[in-house]
């Protein structure tokens, strides 16, 4: 009698312990666009991740010619990642890169430190970590960025902080910061950047929000050509995949990318539209 | 020479009369009929179990029949109902997708277990705080003689066949099928069986009135077979099934209760679907987001219209198993579906 007391117990406060005290939901996915959001994989769960970008929609290189970027691909990834433990996910992928960046493998881990609550925890902090690998092949000409000396000259990383709060049912805030180091630049770059970001999304109905987000750099030499990756999208949720819709001046999906190397100006017209779309399957 | 005879009749004699005590009257093995003993039993009956007053008034044993309950097997089968597997890790997930507990309640879910009805079950499972949940309950399972019955046969064809009079197919048909997990080993069923018949149902949750009881426990004392039909009225051996269709239900005069559509939504709905429970990929909550969708789909015909997932659930397909399971007509009743779509609205208006 004991034993199935506790069992009943154990059942009832499992039931109602559940989604009372964690706020869930800040963003549909592991990303907000591009961005990492604060959201990790349930354990033991794998998500697909398809990405692409088009060209230019206006400016020298869009327009009805090109059908508005259609006839281009800026960037295309794919990426697998997995929830390890509720708290911690990896992930790998696969991305076409952009400029002398090209051909690029790029994984990461994220582990989600705190995580908000509808009381004493006003925020979600989380980590992540990334790398990005181009193993185009090595060019002969050593003015080149792709004459890559030694094998560490491929690399990208990434480490930032993501502090993420929920206002509500609708509407979430994120601002991440860290620092990006390119191991291998070009004489007018800079190996090692900081940057700090910010990403919003609102929730017009259950399943369609509005997104956006921005990433600003310090540390810019004056002589780079450098734009800040500024991106605005639409989330549609279907319960079961999550496809986002987007414009943006970035060409990379990747944030070892989008964060250093976007040179793309909105008010040149050079800005395009681009989709991902997420599935989820449990292992 | 005479003592080698000696030596050699004696040690004759030895062996002829080892060889003599190694003749046995060896068969194959057969199975004896039972013995028909009376079990160990407290005075009280109202401590019985029900199927130990069956045995001792010498009704039919069950196919699923287990003489002696293992404390050991019953652990087992606990753990693979509540995880899908040995706390310990040494055997494979029953299924990625779901667990036992997703869908079957572990306690008694009715007051009278001669009343399994829709009304019946949400009363007791309000007063008592239990999931209201689409399949049965685990607890008196063992009692039960028939499963998957009435409209299964629709859902899941010629496969029910074999389970609607066998606990073991049955319990194989739901992890393979159901849960769209892997075939369970027989040890494993054996466990989960060992569970059940620790769960089963007792003469004290059967409903008698005073009257009643009083001539029941004569009967079982005197071992009358009287006392068998007394109490096989007493609970069911048959869920009925009885599938639905999407149409919102019009029950002219009825109306809605929105603090039982409220449980539904919360001890039915969320006990899969609250976030956090990563048991399904759409999650709903108690916000006003929530209930603007739901209400905004009633009258759609798909998956996200309530009348529709509730009644006709989701199917398995290939590349997203997941799926889920309908609530019949003898899990939730049409009075229920209008009582949890007024709550829904209500909410939604807010």
């Amino acid at each position: 009698m004991i034993k199935r007391l506790s069992i009943t117990l154990f059942v009832l406060t499992t039931w109602y312990g559940f989604g009372q005290d964690k706020v869930t939901e800040a963003f549909a996915g592991t990303r907000v666009i591009n961005n990492h959001s604060n959201e990790t994989l349930p354990k033991n769960t794998l998500e697909f991740i398809i990405g692409h970008k088009f060209g230019d929609i206006a400016g020298a290189t869009g327009g009805v010619d090109n059908f508005f970027g259609f006839d281009n691909i800026a960037d295309v990834r794919f990426a697998f990642e997995y929830g390890i433990i509720d708290n911690l996910d990896i992930g790998i992928g696969r991305s076409k890169g952009v400029g002398a960046r090209t051909q690029m493998l790029d994984g990461y881990a994220k582990y989600s430190i705190l995580q908000q609550k509808t009381s004493g925890m006003p925020i979600s902090l989380t980590f992540v970590s990334s790398f990005a690998f181009s193993y185009v092949k090595q060019s002969h000409d050593s003015t080149a960025l792709a004459s890559y000396p030694t094998f560490w000259n491929r690399m990208i990383f990434t480490n930032q902080l993501l502090v993420t709060r929920k206002f509500g049912n609708r509407f979430t805030w994120q601002v991440n910061f860290g620092y990006n180091h390119r191991n291998y630049v070009k004489y007018d770059q800079i190996n090692g950047v900081y940057f700090v970001g910010t990403s919003g999304r609102l929730r017009f109905t259950k399943n369609i929000a509005l997104l956006a987000e921005y990433n600003y750099t310090f540390n810019r030499l004056p002589t780079e050509n450098h734009q800040d990756p500024l991106s605005f999208g639409i989330e549609i949720t279907t319960g079961g995949h999550i496809f986002a819709l987007h414009f943006s001046n970035a060409k990379s999906l990747n944030e070892n990318l989008f964060i250093p190397e976007t040179t793309s100006n909105w008010g040149k017209g050079q800005w395009r539209f681009g989709f991902t779309f997420n599935r989820r399957f449990k292992l | 020479m005479s003592n080698l005879r000696t030596y050699l009749f004696a040690s004759i004699s030895l062996v002829g009369v080892v060889l003599l005590f190694a003749f046995q009257s060896a068969k194959p093995g057969r199975i004896e009929p039972y013995k028909q003993e009376r079990l160990e039993l407290d005075p009280d009956v109202s401590k019985w179990s029900v199927e130990d007053v069956l045995i001792q008034l010498g009704d039919q044993k069950p196919q699923h029949y287990i003489e002696k309950l293992d404390a050991d097997s019953v652990r087992m089968g606990e753990e693979l109902v509540y995880y899908g597997r040995l706390k310990d890790h040494s055997n494979k997930r029953v299924s990625k997708y779901f667990v036992c507990t997703d869908c079957h309640n572990q306690v008694l879910e009715t007051d009278d277990p001669s009343d399994e009805s829709p009304a019946r079950v949400l009363d007791f499972s309000k007063k008592n705080k239990i999931p209201f949940l689409p399949g049965s309950t685990f607890y008196g399972m063992y009692n039960k003689r028939h499963w998957y019955n009435g409209d299964y046969a629709k859902k899941y064809g010629d496969l029910v066949k074999n389970t609607r009079d066998t606990l073991y197919n049955a319990i194989q048909l739901c992890a393979t099928q159901c849960s769209q997990g892997r075939e369970m080993d027989f040890w494993e069923i054996r466990c989960v069986m060992h569970y059940y018949k620790n769960i089963q149902l007792k003469v004290s949750d059967l409903k008698f009135s005073s009257e009643e009881y009083a001539q029941f426990s004569n009967l079982v004392t005197a071992g009358s077979d009287k006392a068998i039909g007394m109490i096989k009225g007493k609970y069911n051996e048959i869920n009925d099934a009885h599938f639905g269709n999407s149409e919102i239900p019009k029950i002219p005069g009825y109306e809605p209760n929105v603090e039982n559509g409220e449980y539904i939504y919360k001890a039915g709905c969320m006990h899969c679907h609250a976030p956090g429970r990563n048991i399904t990929n759409f999650d709903l909550d108690m916000d006003l987001l929530s209930f603007k969708f739901l209400y905004a789909k009633k009258d759609k015909y798909n998956q996200f219209s309530i009348s529709h997932i509730t009644r006709y659930g989701t199917y398995a397909v290939s590349g997203r198993k997941q799926y889920m399971p309908q609530y019949t007509y003898e899990n939730m009743s049409n009075e229920q579906m209008l009582d949890l779509m007024k709550f829904i609205e209500t909410k939604a208006a807010e």
